[in-house]
């Protein structure tokens, strides 16, 4: 493999883990708070991109790239906003229906009204706009890149990566420095406890929900803008790979839920590139297995109390 | 075809399932009649119905044209998509159907191979004869995994296809790569699926045979969605034509969209007849996934013929039964349709008889594909492969040629 195929595999793998990172973030951050493995989020994800679907081919009616800057920012902040919205109030309305009713039932029971989710958002959208692949517009010329060295890298990768990041800061930014972030913390530490100080529970877990959900909205945008295409089953092989990575990383660790994503991004990129594409899943699953046998609360550790 | 006359289609083919078990005889039928069922096995529904419902509609129209004295000839219609995908699962279920139903003396379909490996074991211990209009993989037909299929009764074979098997048609995907397009070094793809992954072997061994290097060969099951790595992987090996072995749901439209995004949209590229799904302004076709912007530079091929004997007069009538233009396989169902209908003329509606009449390698039978038959190993004798390309300005498909790519 020479120098410019290698930047470029390493390119691909970071904006692969970047899109896994940005799913995972909502599994970690709801498993932090409640202690749920959240199994429709993967499809809370499938959903944002038909909602970004919808809006930019069906409302706006783009077919392919734009080519002037400032309309291509203007629409694109406009789609990323109105997808992680509207999939942070499903994320709510998931949350007040599906969840907040067993939040003190066994453990089993959310999990199962999960999976019913999961299956409900898929029918929904399989009957909204049929079972088959759709193409997405892919408003970011998907050729335009540059040189770096021998290798070409593309402006959509680095849009990824720059979005996902700043999404990641911001969201521990979030967490550290708020009134809302310090309730969030203090609500997975100690739900109880954190009532009786005056932290509204229910609002603190909506919140909770709100951004991990719109975080898989703008997943779901860039799976549009990056890949040009979606499909009504993609959640559940995202969701996953993301809920991989979350574990990989110490579930309920929102660092560790990137670093996990960034982790699984690399192994299947350079499966890949090895010519072992069949077995991409099988290595990421022996390394998931590997890990926790050593680790069992994944690379960076459960640190849900200072992180939520 | 538009994607308002698919959504009916998928209606009526719906409909036609969910009360096929409750139509008696239809309407202007002569009293008296022996009331018999042709079964019908296809993918109708979702993305397959781009797939099936031209193909059940090659079947309709011949039941419609077709008068068989003493008997009237209805059709018990089974849908084996689940999720808008082939299912074999669902397929063996169907067949199952179709035998507890006394009156099904044969049946047309499945359109998958694999769905068809599912099928064949049931279909050849029950002994009801299935004539496929689109399976293209060899092994149902040729080899041990034939013989596998058909253990309950290994002489008495009860399956048959009125298109050529993928040795064929693998011969004539590479020969579009080497002598059509003149290229020597090609990357292949397959997904990994018992047709894809075996028409991507035989144009790995045909190309090679001609002279031609193959850089690299991945095979990419249906569950990836990301090439952009494996793109990139082999760009490096500099090949100058791209082959995939597959359909468009698992990857095909997807694959190639991004070889544009990759830097290899100027890239010829082979397909077989999985991705030959309509024109671009279909949704969710391969031209319609892999790009409706421009030139794609793709070329496709159907283990069929395009120009049969008679395709006008077909095509008019189709015309005025549906308002559709042929779909790629429904000559063939028509065909299979055909045979069934010569064979209950002859020796009635029992099917054993049926399955004895069909397989009998020296029984020929008057179609609108030509004179065909079948041989010993339930394989049409006739071996034509038709040939497509992209065309910019239809968006669409254009006929190139047709042959036997064995004689050429």
């Amino acid at each position: 493999m020479d120098v410019g195929t290698l930047t470029q595999q390493i390119v691909n793998a970071l904006t692969l883990g970047a899109i896994y990172a940005l799913i995972a973030l909502g599994y970690t951050m709801v498993y932090g708070i409640i202690e749920l493995i959240n199994f429709a989020h993967g499809d809370v994800f499938m959903v944002g991109s038909f909602v970004s679907l919808w809006l930019l081919a069906d409302f706006l009616g783009f077919r392919g790239p734009i080519n002037n800057p400032l309309q291509l920012v203007g629409i694109l902040v406009f789609a990323f906003v109105f997808s992680m919205g509207v999939m942070g109030v499903v994320g709510v309305l998931i949350e007040r229906f599906a969840y907040r009713r067993l939040r003190n039932a066994p453990r089993l029971a959310p999990l199962i009204t999960a999976i019913g989710v999961s299956f409900i958002l898929q029918n929904v959208i399989q009957i909204w706009r049929g079972p088959a692949q759709l193409n997405s517009p892919q408003l970011i010329d998907v050729q335009a890149g540059f040189y770096l060295g021998s290798a070409f890298v593309h402006w959509i990768s680095i849009f990824v990566i720059t979005l996902a990041i700043g999404l990641m800061i911001g969201l521990q930014l979030f967490v550290s420095k708020t009134r809302m972030g310090r309730a969030m913390r203090s609500t997975a530490l100690d739900r109880e406890a954190a009532q009786l100080m005056g932290v509204d529970i229910n609002t603190t877990i909506a919140v909770t929900f709100f951004i991990g959900s719109a975080l898989a909205g703008a997943a779901g945008v860039v799976q549009g803008l990056y890949y040009g295409y979606t499909f009504f089953q993609i959640g559940f092989q995202a969701g996953l790979k993301a809920f991989t990575a979350a574990v990989l990383g110490g579930i309920g660790n929102t660092t560790g839920a990137a670093l996990g994503g960034f982790t699984i991004g690399f192994i299947e990129v350079f499966a890949s590139q090895a010519g072992y594409t069949s077995w991409s899943e099988a290595i990421v699953f022996t390394i998931l297995i590997l890990v926790l046998v050593f680790r069992p609360t994944g690379l960076l550790g459960q640190r849900v109390v200072e992180r939520a | 075809m538009k994607p308002k006359a698919l959504a009916i289609f998928a209606v009526v083919a719906l409909v036609g399932s969910a009360c096929s078990n409750a139509t008696s005889s239809p309407s202007g039928s002569a009293a008296g009649n022996t009331a018999v069922k042709i079964g019908v096995e296809l993918p109708l529904s979702g993305g397959e119905a781009p797939n099936g419902g031209p193909t059940l509609n090659g079947i309709k129209l011949a039941i419609q044209q077709i008068q068989v004295p003493g008997y009237t000839v209805t059709l018990n219609t089974q849908d084996d998509a689940v999720n808008g995908v082939n299912n074999p699962d669902q397929g063996a279920k169907n067949i199952g159907t179709l035998v507890s139903d006394k009156a099904v003396f044969a049946v047309v379909g499945p359109f998958n191979s694999a769905v068809a490996k599912a099928e064949i074991p049931i279909s050849n211990e029950a002994g009801l004869i299935q004539c496929s209009p689109a399976n293209t993989n060899s092994t149902l037909t040729l080899g041990d995994t034939a013989k596998q299929l058909r253990q309950a009764h290994p002489d008495k074979i009860a399956y048959v296809r009125v298109v050529a098997n993928d040795d064929y048609q693998g011969l004539a995907d590479a020969t579009i790569a080497f002598k059509d397009l003149s290229k020597k070094a090609m990357y292949i793809v397959d997904d990994q699926t018992t047709y894809g992954k075996y028409l991507a072997d035989v144009v790995e061994t045909q190309f090679k045979k001609m002279g031609g290097t193959v850089v690299k060969h991945d095979g990419a099951g249906t569950n990836v969605s990301d090439y952009t790595s494996l793109l990139t992987a082999a760009k490096a090996l500099n090949p100058d034509v791209v082959f995939y072995g597959g359909v468009t749901s698992t990857g095909g439209g997807v694959l190639r969209k991004q070889m544009v995004a990759n830097g290899m949209g100027g890239l010829p590229f082979i397909g077989g007849d999985g991705i030959s799904d309509g024109a671009a302004s279909v949704a969710s076709s391969f031209l319609n996934i892999a790009g409706d912007q421009g030139d794609i530079g793709t070329w496709m091929t159907v283990a069929g013929a395009h120009d049969i004997p008679d395709r006008a007069t077909l095509a008019a009538a189709y015309k005025t039964a549906f308002n559709a233009e042929l779909g790629a396989y429904s000559a063939a169902a028509y065909a299979c349709t055909q045979v069934y209908l010569q064979a209950l003329k002859a020796v009635g509606p029992d099917r054993e008889k049926i399955r004895a009449y069909v397989t009998t390698t020296t029984n020929s039978f008057d179609t609108v594909l030509g004179k065909i038959g079948f041989d010993a190993n339930g394989d049409i004798n006739q071996h034509i492969i038709s040939y497509f390309q992209f065309d910019p300005t239809t968006k669409d498909w254009k006929f190139v040629r047709q042959n036997d790519p064995t004689a050429a």
